[in-house]
Protein backbone atom coordinates (compact mmCIF):
# COMPACT_ATOMS: atom_id res chain seq x y z
CA UNK A 1 0.00 0.00 0.00
CA UNK A 2 1.30 3.45 -0.90
CA UNK A 3 2.76 5.31 2.07
CA UNK A 4 1.46 8.87 1.91
CA UNK A 5 2.76 9.88 5.35
CA UNK A 6 6.03 11.31 3.99
CA UNK A 7 4.48 13.06 0.97
CA UNK A 8 4.28 16.86 0.93
CA UNK A 9 1.57 17.78 -1.55
CA UNK A 10 1.48 21.09 -3.43
CA UNK A 11 -1.19 23.17 -1.67
CA UNK A 12 -4.11 24.38 -3.82
CA UNK A 13 -4.51 28.14 -4.18
CA UNK A 14 -8.22 29.02 -4.39
CA UNK A 15 -9.24 31.75 -6.85
CA UNK A 16 -12.46 33.58 -7.79
CA UNK A 17 -13.86 30.51 -9.56
CA UNK A 18 -12.77 27.84 -7.14
CA UNK A 19 -13.06 29.41 -3.67
CA UNK A 20 -16.52 27.91 -2.89
CA UNK A 21 -15.21 24.44 -3.73
CA UNK A 22 -12.40 24.72 -1.17
CA UNK A 23 -14.64 26.38 1.45
CA UNK A 24 -17.02 23.44 1.24
CA UNK A 25 -14.17 20.90 1.30
CA UNK A 26 -12.90 22.47 4.51
CA UNK A 27 -16.29 21.61 6.08
CA UNK A 28 -16.06 18.06 4.73
CA UNK A 29 -18.55 18.71 1.93
CA UNK A 30 -17.98 18.11 -1.75
CA UNK A 31 -19.64 20.96 -3.66
CA UNK A 32 -19.54 21.22 -7.44
CA UNK A 33 -20.41 24.06 -9.77
CA UNK A 34 -23.92 23.63 -11.15
CA UNK A 35 -25.66 25.46 -13.94
CA UNK A 36 -28.86 27.04 -12.64
CA UNK A 37 -30.35 27.11 -16.15
CA UNK A 38 -29.93 23.50 -17.29
CA UNK A 39 -28.92 21.68 -14.08
CA UNK A 40 -25.55 20.47 -15.45
CA UNK A 41 -22.80 19.80 -12.87
CA UNK A 42 -19.23 20.52 -13.95
CA UNK A 43 -15.67 20.26 -12.65
CA UNK A 44 -13.22 21.94 -12.76
CA UNK A 45 -15.17 25.21 -12.28
CA UNK A 46 -15.46 27.37 -15.36
CA UNK A 47 -16.77 30.79 -16.44
CA UNK A 48 -19.76 29.34 -18.28
CA UNK A 49 -21.84 26.19 -18.28
CA UNK A 50 -20.00 23.87 -20.68
CA UNK A 51 -23.36 22.51 -21.80
CA UNK A 52 -25.64 25.55 -22.35
CA UNK A 53 -23.22 28.53 -22.04
CA UNK A 54 -25.24 30.07 -19.17
CA UNK A 55 -23.26 32.16 -16.69
CA UNK A 56 -25.74 31.48 -13.88
CA UNK A 57 -23.62 29.01 -11.91
CA UNK A 58 -23.72 28.07 -8.21
CA UNK A 59 -21.94 25.49 -6.08
CA UNK A 60 -24.18 22.70 -4.75
CA UNK A 61 -23.28 19.78 -2.48
CA UNK A 62 -23.07 16.29 -3.98
CA UNK A 63 -22.75 12.93 -2.26
CA UNK A 64 -19.33 12.04 -3.60
CA UNK A 65 -20.04 8.52 -4.81
CA UNK A 66 -18.97 7.43 -8.23
CA UNK A 67 -16.73 5.21 -10.31
CA UNK A 68 -13.13 5.30 -11.46
CA UNK A 69 -13.26 6.79 -14.96
CA UNK A 70 -9.53 6.42 -15.62
CA UNK A 71 -6.29 6.07 -13.70
CA UNK A 72 -2.54 5.86 -13.92
CA UNK A 73 -0.02 4.24 -11.61
CA UNK A 74 2.97 6.45 -11.00
CA UNK A 75 6.39 4.81 -10.85
CA UNK A 76 8.46 7.82 -11.89
CA UNK A 77 10.07 9.65 -8.99
CA UNK A 78 10.84 12.88 -10.82
CA UNK A 79 9.16 14.89 -8.07
CA UNK A 80 10.96 13.82 -4.91
CA UNK A 81 8.07 14.90 -2.68
CA UNK A 82 6.00 11.98 -4.00
CA UNK A 83 8.86 9.48 -4.18
CA UNK A 84 8.01 7.72 -0.90
CA UNK A 85 4.51 6.85 -2.16
CA UNK A 86 5.66 5.28 -5.45
CA UNK A 87 4.04 3.28 -6.93
CA UNK A 88 0.75 5.07 -6.30
CA UNK A 89 -2.56 5.34 -8.11
CA UNK A 90 -3.73 8.72 -9.38
CA UNK A 91 -7.32 8.35 -10.42
CA UNK A 92 -10.01 10.28 -12.28
CA UNK A 93 -13.51 9.85 -10.85
CA UNK A 94 -16.87 10.43 -12.49
CA UNK A 95 -19.57 11.05 -9.87
CA UNK A 96 -23.02 9.47 -10.09
CA UNK A 97 -24.71 12.83 -9.69
CA UNK A 98 -22.43 14.71 -12.05
CA UNK A 99 -21.78 12.76 -15.26
CA UNK A 100 -19.08 14.48 -17.29
CA UNK A 101 -17.53 16.21 -14.27
CA UNK A 102 -14.16 14.57 -13.71
CA UNK A 103 -12.37 14.79 -10.34
CA UNK A 104 -8.75 13.85 -9.81
CA UNK A 105 -7.67 12.07 -6.64
CA UNK A 106 -5.54 9.29 -5.23
CA UNK A 107 -6.89 5.89 -4.31
CA UNK A 108 -6.32 5.89 -0.54
CA UNK A 109 -6.34 2.87 1.76
CA UNK A 110 -5.99 0.36 -1.04
CA UNK A 111 -3.31 -1.38 -3.03
CA UNK A 112 -2.40 0.57 -6.15
CA UNK A 113 -3.31 -2.54 -8.13
CA UNK A 114 -6.91 -2.08 -6.91
CA UNK A 115 -7.37 0.83 -9.30
CA UNK A 116 -9.50 -0.36 -12.23
CA UNK A 117 -11.79 1.51 -14.58
CA UNK A 118 -15.36 1.24 -13.35
CA UNK A 119 -14.65 0.34 -9.69
CA UNK A 120 -16.88 2.12 -7.17
CA UNK A 121 -15.31 4.80 -4.99
CA UNK A 122 -16.45 7.31 -2.38
CA UNK A 123 -15.14 10.62 -1.14
CA UNK A 124 -12.91 11.05 1.90
CA UNK A 125 -11.26 14.25 3.07
CA UNK A 126 -7.57 14.77 3.76
CA UNK A 127 -6.68 17.88 5.76
CA UNK A 128 -3.56 19.60 4.39
CA UNK A 129 -3.52 22.67 6.67
CA UNK A 130 -5.95 24.97 8.48
CA UNK A 131 -7.27 26.38 5.22
CA UNK A 132 -7.15 23.53 2.75
CA UNK A 133 -8.74 20.11 2.96
CA UNK A 134 -8.28 17.89 -0.05
CA UNK A 135 -11.11 15.74 -1.42
CA UNK A 136 -9.77 12.20 -1.92
CA UNK A 137 -11.21 8.79 -2.72
CA UNK A 138 -11.28 5.28 -1.30
CA UNK A 139 -12.96 2.15 -2.58
CA UNK A 140 -16.67 2.04 -1.76
CA UNK A 141 -17.73 -0.36 1.04
CA UNK A 142 -19.12 -2.81 -1.54
CA UNK A 143 -15.69 -2.94 -3.23
CA UNK A 144 -13.70 -3.25 0.00
CA UNK A 145 -15.38 -6.58 0.66
CA UNK B 1 -13.13 20.76 -51.91
CA UNK B 2 -10.69 23.53 -50.99
CA UNK B 3 -10.13 26.04 -53.79
CA UNK B 4 -6.47 26.30 -52.70
CA UNK B 5 -5.82 22.57 -52.86
CA UNK B 6 -2.23 21.94 -54.00
CA UNK B 7 -1.47 25.63 -54.48
CA UNK B 8 1.20 25.60 -51.76
CA UNK B 9 4.09 23.15 -51.56
CA UNK B 10 6.72 22.05 -49.08
CA UNK B 11 10.14 22.33 -50.69
CA UNK B 12 13.39 22.18 -48.69
CA UNK B 13 13.96 20.49 -45.33
CA UNK B 14 16.75 20.90 -42.78
CA UNK B 15 17.95 19.20 -39.60
CA UNK B 16 20.32 20.10 -36.80
CA UNK B 17 22.15 17.48 -34.78
CA UNK B 18 19.89 15.89 -32.19
CA UNK B 19 21.68 15.58 -28.86
CA UNK B 20 20.65 14.47 -25.41
CA UNK B 21 22.19 17.37 -23.55
CA UNK B 22 22.11 21.08 -24.28
CA UNK B 23 25.80 21.63 -25.00
CA UNK B 24 25.27 24.58 -27.31
CA UNK B 25 22.51 27.23 -27.22
CA UNK B 26 19.31 26.16 -28.96
CA UNK B 27 19.54 29.13 -31.35
CA UNK B 28 22.57 27.48 -32.97
CA UNK B 29 20.56 24.30 -33.62
CA UNK B 30 17.72 26.31 -35.17
CA UNK B 31 20.10 28.27 -37.38
CA UNK B 32 21.70 25.08 -38.75
CA UNK B 33 18.28 23.59 -39.54
CA UNK B 34 17.00 26.75 -41.23
CA UNK B 35 20.14 27.23 -43.35
CA UNK B 36 20.04 23.59 -44.41
CA UNK B 37 16.36 23.84 -45.42
CA UNK B 38 17.04 26.97 -47.49
CA UNK B 39 20.05 25.33 -49.17
CA UNK B 40 18.03 22.14 -49.80
CA UNK B 41 15.58 24.27 -51.79
CA UNK B 42 18.46 25.81 -53.75
CA UNK B 43 17.58 29.24 -52.36
CA UNK B 44 19.72 31.90 -50.70
CA UNK B 45 18.93 33.23 -47.22
CA UNK B 46 18.07 36.62 -48.81
CA UNK B 47 15.22 34.94 -50.71
CA UNK B 48 13.39 34.13 -47.47
CA UNK B 49 10.66 36.69 -46.75
CA UNK B 50 8.40 34.85 -44.29
CA UNK B 51 9.08 33.34 -40.83
CA UNK B 52 6.85 31.26 -38.58
CA UNK B 53 7.28 29.09 -35.51
CA UNK B 54 5.73 27.76 -32.34
CA UNK B 55 8.43 28.31 -29.72
CA UNK B 56 6.94 26.77 -26.54
CA UNK B 57 9.09 24.74 -24.14
CA UNK B 58 6.82 21.88 -23.04
CA UNK B 59 8.96 21.07 -19.98
CA UNK B 60 7.10 22.42 -16.95
CA UNK B 61 8.77 24.44 -14.25
CA UNK B 62 11.67 25.67 -16.44
CA UNK B 63 12.31 29.24 -17.59
CA UNK B 64 11.82 30.16 -21.24
CA UNK B 65 14.99 31.99 -22.27
CA UNK B 66 14.99 33.10 -25.90
CA UNK B 67 17.88 31.59 -27.83
CA UNK B 68 18.66 29.07 -25.08
CA UNK B 69 15.47 27.21 -24.19
CA UNK B 70 13.24 28.54 -27.01
CA UNK B 71 13.87 30.12 -30.42
CA UNK B 72 11.25 32.77 -31.12
CA UNK B 73 10.57 34.63 -34.37
CA UNK B 74 12.36 37.65 -32.88
CA UNK B 75 15.42 35.54 -32.20
CA UNK B 76 15.46 34.14 -35.75
CA UNK B 77 14.92 37.61 -37.23
CA UNK B 78 17.90 38.94 -35.29
CA UNK B 79 20.10 36.04 -36.43
CA UNK B 80 19.16 36.02 -40.13
CA UNK B 81 18.85 39.80 -40.78
CA UNK B 82 16.63 39.09 -43.79
CA UNK B 83 16.71 42.05 -46.19
CA UNK B 84 13.41 41.10 -47.83
CA UNK B 85 11.43 39.96 -44.78
CA UNK B 86 7.74 40.72 -45.39
CA UNK B 87 5.76 38.56 -42.92
CA UNK B 88 6.14 36.62 -39.68
CA UNK B 89 4.03 34.98 -36.99
CA UNK B 90 4.24 32.97 -33.80
CA UNK B 91 1.21 30.78 -33.10
CA UNK B 92 -0.25 29.72 -29.75
CA UNK B 93 -3.16 27.32 -29.98
CA UNK B 94 -2.13 24.41 -32.17
CA UNK B 95 1.62 23.87 -31.85
CA UNK B 96 3.91 23.87 -34.88
CA UNK B 97 1.24 22.63 -37.29
CA UNK B 98 -0.52 25.95 -36.78
CA UNK B 99 2.63 27.82 -37.80
CA UNK B 100 2.84 25.74 -41.00
CA UNK B 101 -0.81 26.45 -41.76
CA UNK B 102 -0.39 30.18 -41.16
CA UNK B 103 2.63 30.23 -43.46
CA UNK B 104 0.56 28.48 -46.15
CA UNK B 105 -2.15 31.09 -45.69
CA UNK B 106 0.37 33.94 -46.00
CA UNK B 107 1.71 32.43 -49.24
CA UNK B 108 -1.83 32.08 -50.60
CA UNK B 109 -2.57 35.68 -49.63
CA UNK B 110 0.51 36.76 -51.56
CA UNK B 111 2.13 38.56 -48.62
CA UNK B 112 5.33 36.49 -48.85
CA UNK B 113 6.94 34.13 -51.40
CA UNK B 114 9.29 31.83 -49.47
CA UNK B 115 8.42 31.10 -45.85
CA UNK B 116 10.62 29.24 -43.38
CA UNK B 117 9.09 27.34 -40.44
CA UNK B 118 11.21 25.79 -37.71
CA UNK B 119 10.70 23.90 -34.46
CA UNK B 120 13.51 24.00 -31.93
CA UNK B 121 13.32 21.89 -28.77
CA UNK B 122 15.38 22.23 -25.63
CA UNK B 123 16.19 19.58 -23.06
CA UNK B 124 16.66 21.33 -19.72
CA UNK B 125 18.92 19.98 -17.02
CA UNK B 126 17.26 18.07 -14.19
CA UNK B 127 13.72 16.72 -14.14
CA UNK B 128 11.83 17.52 -17.35
CA UNK B 129 8.37 17.83 -15.83
CA UNK B 130 8.22 19.45 -12.42
CA UNK B 131 5.17 19.78 -10.23
CA UNK B 132 4.58 23.34 -9.08
CA UNK B 133 6.45 24.38 -5.93
CA UNK B 134 4.82 24.51 -2.53
CA UNK B 135 1.56 25.86 -3.98
CA UNK B 136 -0.61 24.83 -6.93
CA UNK B 137 -2.50 27.71 -8.55
CA UNK B 138 -4.80 27.86 -11.58
CA UNK B 139 -5.81 24.61 -13.24
CA UNK B 140 -3.07 22.73 -11.34
CA UNK B 141 -4.90 23.18 -8.01
CA UNK B 142 -7.13 20.24 -8.97
CA UNK B 143 -4.38 17.97 -10.30
CA UNK B 144 -0.93 18.67 -8.80
CA UNK B 145 -1.90 17.87 -5.17
CA UNK B 146 -2.58 14.31 -6.34
CA UNK B 147 0.79 13.96 -8.05
CA UNK B 148 -0.37 14.77 -11.58
CA UNK B 149 2.55 16.58 -13.17
CA UNK B 150 3.34 16.66 -16.88
CA UNK B 151 1.27 15.67 -19.91
CA UNK B 152 2.41 12.05 -19.66
CA UNK B 153 0.07 11.26 -16.81
CA UNK B 154 -2.80 13.06 -18.54
CA UNK B 155 -2.26 10.82 -21.54
CA UNK B 156 -1.78 7.75 -19.35
CA UNK B 157 -5.19 8.05 -17.65
CA UNK B 158 -6.97 8.24 -21.01
CA UNK B 159 -4.94 5.21 -22.12
CA UNK B 160 -6.06 3.03 -19.15
CA UNK B 161 -9.63 3.95 -19.94
CA UNK B 162 -9.14 3.00 -23.57
CA UNK B 163 -7.44 -0.31 -22.65
CA UNK B 164 -9.99 -1.42 -20.07
CA UNK B 165 -13.09 -0.22 -21.92
CA UNK B 166 -12.02 -2.11 -25.03
CA UNK B 167 -10.57 -5.17 -23.27
CA UNK B 168 -7.15 -4.55 -24.82
CA UNK B 169 -3.62 -5.18 -23.53
CA UNK B 170 -0.67 -2.80 -23.51
CA UNK B 171 1.68 -5.57 -24.67
CA UNK B 172 0.34 -5.08 -28.20
CA UNK B 173 1.93 -1.62 -28.23
CA UNK B 174 5.32 -3.34 -28.51
CA UNK B 175 4.63 -3.70 -32.24
CA UNK B 176 4.46 0.08 -32.63
CA UNK B 177 7.63 0.74 -30.65
CA UNK B 178 9.62 -1.99 -32.41
CA UNK B 179 8.39 -1.16 -35.93
CA UNK B 180 9.11 2.53 -35.48
CA UNK B 181 12.58 1.74 -34.14
CA UNK B 182 13.18 -0.35 -37.29
CA UNK B 183 12.18 2.67 -39.38
CA UNK B 184 14.53 4.81 -37.30
CA UNK B 185 17.45 2.77 -38.63
CA UNK B 186 16.80 4.40 -42.03
CA UNK B 187 16.97 7.94 -40.58
CA UNK B 188 20.54 9.08 -39.80
CA UNK B 189 19.27 12.33 -38.23
CA UNK B 190 17.33 10.46 -35.53
CA UNK B 191 18.53 10.19 -31.92
CA UNK B 192 18.04 6.39 -31.87
CA UNK B 193 19.70 5.79 -35.26
CA UNK B 194 22.02 2.86 -34.68
CA UNK B 195 20.17 1.68 -31.56
CA UNK B 196 17.78 -1.18 -32.26
CA UNK B 197 14.88 -2.14 -29.97
CA UNK B 198 13.45 -5.63 -29.58
CA UNK B 199 10.02 -6.74 -28.44
CA UNK B 200 11.73 -8.20 -25.35
CA UNK B 201 13.38 -4.82 -24.61
CA UNK B 202 9.97 -3.15 -24.74
CA UNK B 203 8.21 -5.70 -22.56
CA UNK B 204 11.01 -5.68 -19.96
CA UNK B 205 11.40 -1.91 -19.73
CA UNK B 206 10.60 -0.03 -16.55
CA UNK B 207 7.20 1.53 -15.92
CA UNK B 208 7.04 5.33 -15.89
CA UNK B 209 3.32 6.01 -15.53
CA UNK B 210 1.31 2.84 -16.11
CA UNK B 211 0.34 1.92 -18.82
CA UNK B 212 3.36 3.82 -20.20
CA UNK B 213 6.75 2.17 -19.93
CA UNK B 214 9.96 3.95 -20.87
CA UNK B 215 9.62 3.11 -24.57
CA UNK B 216 6.11 4.58 -24.79
CA UNK B 217 7.60 8.03 -24.14
CA UNK B 218 9.75 10.04 -26.55
CA UNK B 219 13.13 10.97 -25.14
CA UNK B 220 13.73 14.68 -24.42
CA UNK B 221 16.47 16.01 -26.69
CA UNK B 222 18.01 19.22 -27.93
CA UNK B 223 17.56 19.83 -31.64
CA UNK B 224 15.75 21.64 -34.43
CA UNK B 225 14.19 20.96 -37.82
CA UNK B 226 13.03 23.42 -40.50
CA UNK B 227 11.17 23.63 -43.79
CA UNK B 228 10.73 25.98 -46.73
CA UNK B 229 7.17 26.51 -47.93
CA UNK B 230 6.31 28.33 -51.14
CA UNK B 231 3.60 28.54 -53.76
CA UNK B 232 3.25 25.49 -56.00
CA UNK B 233 4.31 27.51 -59.03
CA UNK B 234 7.52 28.73 -57.40
CA UNK B 235 8.21 25.30 -55.88
CA UNK B 236 8.39 23.74 -59.34
CA UNK B 237 11.39 25.96 -60.16
CA UNK B 238 13.31 24.93 -57.05
CA UNK B 239 15.78 22.09 -56.59
CA UNK B 240 13.72 19.35 -54.89
CA UNK B 241 10.53 17.83 -56.20
CA UNK B 242 7.70 19.64 -54.35
CA UNK B 243 5.24 17.98 -51.98
CA UNK B 244 1.88 19.61 -52.63
CA UNK B 245 -0.34 20.59 -49.71
CA UNK B 246 -3.69 19.08 -50.64
CA UNK B 247 -5.48 20.07 -47.44
CA UNK B 248 -5.16 20.73 -43.75
CA UNK B 249 -7.23 20.98 -40.56
CA UNK B 250 -6.90 21.85 -36.91
CA UNK B 251 -8.70 20.61 -33.81
CA UNK B 252 -11.89 22.54 -33.10
CA UNK B 253 -12.53 21.13 -29.65
CA UNK B 254 -10.78 21.65 -26.36
CA UNK B 255 -11.30 20.40 -22.86
CA UNK B 256 -11.59 22.89 -20.02
CA UNK B 257 -8.18 23.50 -18.43
CA UNK B 258 -7.55 21.16 -15.52
CA UNK B 259 -10.01 18.55 -16.77
CA UNK B 260 -7.90 15.56 -17.65
CA UNK B 261 -8.37 12.04 -18.81
CA UNK B 262 -11.43 12.40 -21.01
CA UNK B 263 -11.05 9.95 -23.87
CA UNK B 264 -14.11 11.45 -25.55
CA UNK B 265 -12.37 14.83 -25.75
CA UNK B 266 -9.31 13.27 -27.41
CA UNK B 267 -11.46 11.64 -30.02
CA UNK B 268 -13.48 14.77 -30.72
CA UNK B 269 -10.30 16.81 -31.17
CA UNK B 270 -8.94 14.40 -33.76
CA UNK B 271 -12.22 13.92 -35.59
CA UNK B 272 -12.76 17.66 -36.02
CA UNK B 273 -9.30 18.22 -37.50
CA UNK B 274 -9.42 15.20 -39.80
CA UNK B 275 -12.91 16.06 -41.10
CA UNK B 276 -11.64 19.42 -42.38
CA UNK B 277 -8.61 17.74 -43.94
CA UNK B 278 -10.58 15.04 -45.77
CA UNK B 279 -13.14 17.57 -47.02
CA UNK B 280 -10.56 20.10 -48.21
CA UNK B 281 -8.27 17.56 -49.88
CA UNK B 282 -10.99 15.40 -51.41
CA UNK B 283 -9.21 12.32 -50.08
CA UNK B 284 -10.36 9.83 -47.45
CA UNK B 285 -8.55 7.39 -45.14
CA UNK B 286 -8.71 4.63 -47.79
CA UNK B 287 -6.76 6.83 -50.25
CA UNK B 288 -3.78 7.27 -47.92
CA UNK B 289 -0.55 5.53 -48.97
CA UNK B 290 1.61 6.49 -46.01
CA UNK B 291 0.88 8.14 -42.63
CA UNK B 292 2.80 10.02 -39.96
CA UNK B 293 0.88 10.26 -36.68
CA UNK B 294 2.24 12.13 -33.68
CA UNK B 295 3.69 9.81 -31.07
CA UNK B 296 5.16 11.90 -28.26
CA UNK B 297 3.45 9.26 -26.12
CA UNK B 298 2.63 6.02 -27.93
CA UNK B 299 -1.09 6.17 -27.10
CA UNK B 300 -1.43 9.32 -29.23
CA UNK B 301 -1.13 7.02 -32.23
CA UNK B 302 -4.19 5.07 -31.03
CA UNK B 303 -6.27 8.23 -30.67
CA UNK B 304 -5.00 9.42 -34.04
CA UNK B 305 -5.67 6.21 -36.00
CA UNK B 306 -9.17 6.00 -34.54
CA UNK B 307 -10.28 9.64 -34.55
CA UNK B 308 -8.88 10.34 -38.03
CA UNK B 309 -10.88 7.38 -39.34
CA UNK B 310 -8.19 4.80 -40.21
CA UNK B 311 -9.85 2.20 -37.98
CA UNK B 312 -12.76 1.86 -35.58
CA UNK B 313 -12.63 2.88 -31.91
CA UNK B 314 -11.05 0.19 -29.77
CA UNK B 315 -9.27 -1.47 -32.71
CA UNK B 316 -6.05 0.53 -33.16
CA UNK B 317 -3.77 -1.91 -31.33
CA UNK B 318 -5.06 -4.76 -33.51
CA UNK B 319 -4.86 -2.58 -36.63
CA UNK B 320 -1.10 -2.03 -36.25
CA UNK B 321 -0.24 -5.77 -36.07
CA UNK B 322 0.88 -8.24 -38.74
CA UNK B 323 3.14 -5.88 -40.67
CA UNK B 324 0.47 -3.38 -41.65
CA UNK B 325 2.52 -0.37 -40.51
CA UNK B 326 5.87 -1.58 -41.89
CA UNK B 327 7.45 0.13 -44.91
CA UNK B 328 5.90 -2.41 -47.29
CA UNK B 329 2.63 -2.76 -45.37
CA UNK B 330 -0.86 -1.47 -46.17
CA UNK B 331 -0.35 1.69 -44.10
CA UNK B 332 3.33 2.44 -43.47
CA UNK B 333 3.32 4.51 -40.28
CA UNK B 334 5.85 6.94 -38.80
CA UNK B 335 8.34 5.90 -41.46
CA UNK B 336 11.06 8.22 -40.11
CA UNK B 337 10.88 6.55 -36.70
CA UNK B 338 8.40 8.97 -35.16
CA UNK B 339 9.23 11.01 -32.08
CA UNK B 340 9.92 7.69 -30.34
CA UNK B 341 12.85 7.29 -32.75
CA UNK B 342 14.03 10.84 -33.43
CA UNK B 343 13.62 12.26 -29.93
CA UNK B 344 11.17 14.94 -28.78
CA UNK B 345 11.06 17.53 -31.58
CA UNK B 346 7.23 17.77 -31.67
CA UNK B 347 5.29 17.52 -34.92
CA UNK B 348 7.35 19.34 -37.54
CA UNK B 349 9.40 16.22 -38.22
CA UNK B 350 6.14 14.33 -38.91
CA UNK B 351 5.25 17.06 -41.43
CA UNK B 352 8.71 16.86 -43.00
CA UNK B 353 8.47 13.09 -43.40
CA UNK B 354 4.97 13.37 -44.87
CA UNK B 355 6.37 15.73 -47.50
CA UNK B 356 9.52 13.67 -48.17
CA UNK B 357 7.40 10.56 -48.76
CA UNK B 358 5.08 12.46 -51.12
CA UNK B 359 7.99 13.87 -53.12
CA UNK B 360 9.86 10.55 -53.28
CA UNK B 361 12.80 11.88 -51.26
CA UNK B 362 12.72 9.50 -48.28
CA UNK B 363 15.76 7.47 -49.34
CA UNK B 364 16.02 3.89 -48.06
CA UNK B 365 12.74 4.28 -46.15
CA UNK B 366 10.79 5.49 -49.21
CA UNK B 367 7.36 3.87 -49.46
CA UNK B 368 6.81 2.56 -52.99
CA UNK B 369 4.34 4.58 -55.06
CA UNK B 370 3.54 6.92 -52.19
CA UNK B 371 1.15 9.49 -53.57
CA UNK B 372 -1.26 10.52 -50.82
CA UNK B 373 0.66 11.21 -47.62
CA UNK B 374 -1.18 11.93 -44.34
CA UNK B 375 0.18 13.73 -41.27
CA UNK B 376 -1.31 14.11 -37.79
CA UNK B 377 1.18 16.60 -36.40
CA UNK B 378 0.29 16.71 -32.68
CA UNK B 379 -1.75 14.85 -30.10
CA UNK B 380 -5.34 15.11 -31.35
CA UNK B 381 -6.86 16.96 -28.41
CA UNK B 382 -4.03 19.05 -27.08
CA UNK B 383 -2.73 20.86 -30.14
CA UNK B 384 -3.81 18.69 -33.04
CA UNK B 385 -3.38 19.56 -36.70
CA UNK B 386 -3.65 17.30 -39.74
CA UNK B 387 -2.29 17.58 -43.29
CA UNK B 388 -2.30 15.78 -46.60
CA UNK B 389 0.61 16.11 -49.00
CA UNK B 390 0.40 14.70 -52.50
CA UNK B 391 2.93 13.78 -55.16
CA UNK B 392 0.85 15.26 -57.97
CA UNK B 393 -0.77 18.75 -57.93
CA UNK B 394 -4.33 17.54 -58.46
ZN1 LIG C 1 -26.22 24.91 -18.45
Amino acid sequence: MSDWSQVTRPIPVPNEWTRPFWKAAKRGVLALQRCQSCGHFQHPPYATCTQCVSTDLKFEPVQGRGAIYAYTIMYHTGDKRFASAVPYASIIVELDEAPGALLAGNLLGAEYTDAKVGRRVEIVFEKLNDDITLPQFRLAATERG
Amino acid sequence: MWENRCKVALSGVGFSKVTRSADIPLAAHALVAVKEAVADSGLRIEDIDGLATYPELPATGHAEVDGISIVSVNCMMAMLKLPNLAWHIQVGTVNIGGAVQQAANALLAGVCNYAVVWRAMHNPRGTYQNLPGQYAAGAAQFTAPYGFGGPGQGMAVAYTRWLERHGQSREKMATLAVTQRQHTQHNPHAYFYGTPLSREDYLASRMVAYPFCLFDCDIPVQGAVAIVLTTAERARDLKPRPAYLAGYGQRLHFEVAGRIGSLADYMEGGRSSAKLTWERSGFGPADVDVAQIYDGFSASVIYGLESYGFCKEGEALDFIQDGRIELDGDLPLNTFGGSLGTGRIHGLWHIIEGALQASGRAGSRQVKDANVSFVGASAPIVTGTTFIFSREPY
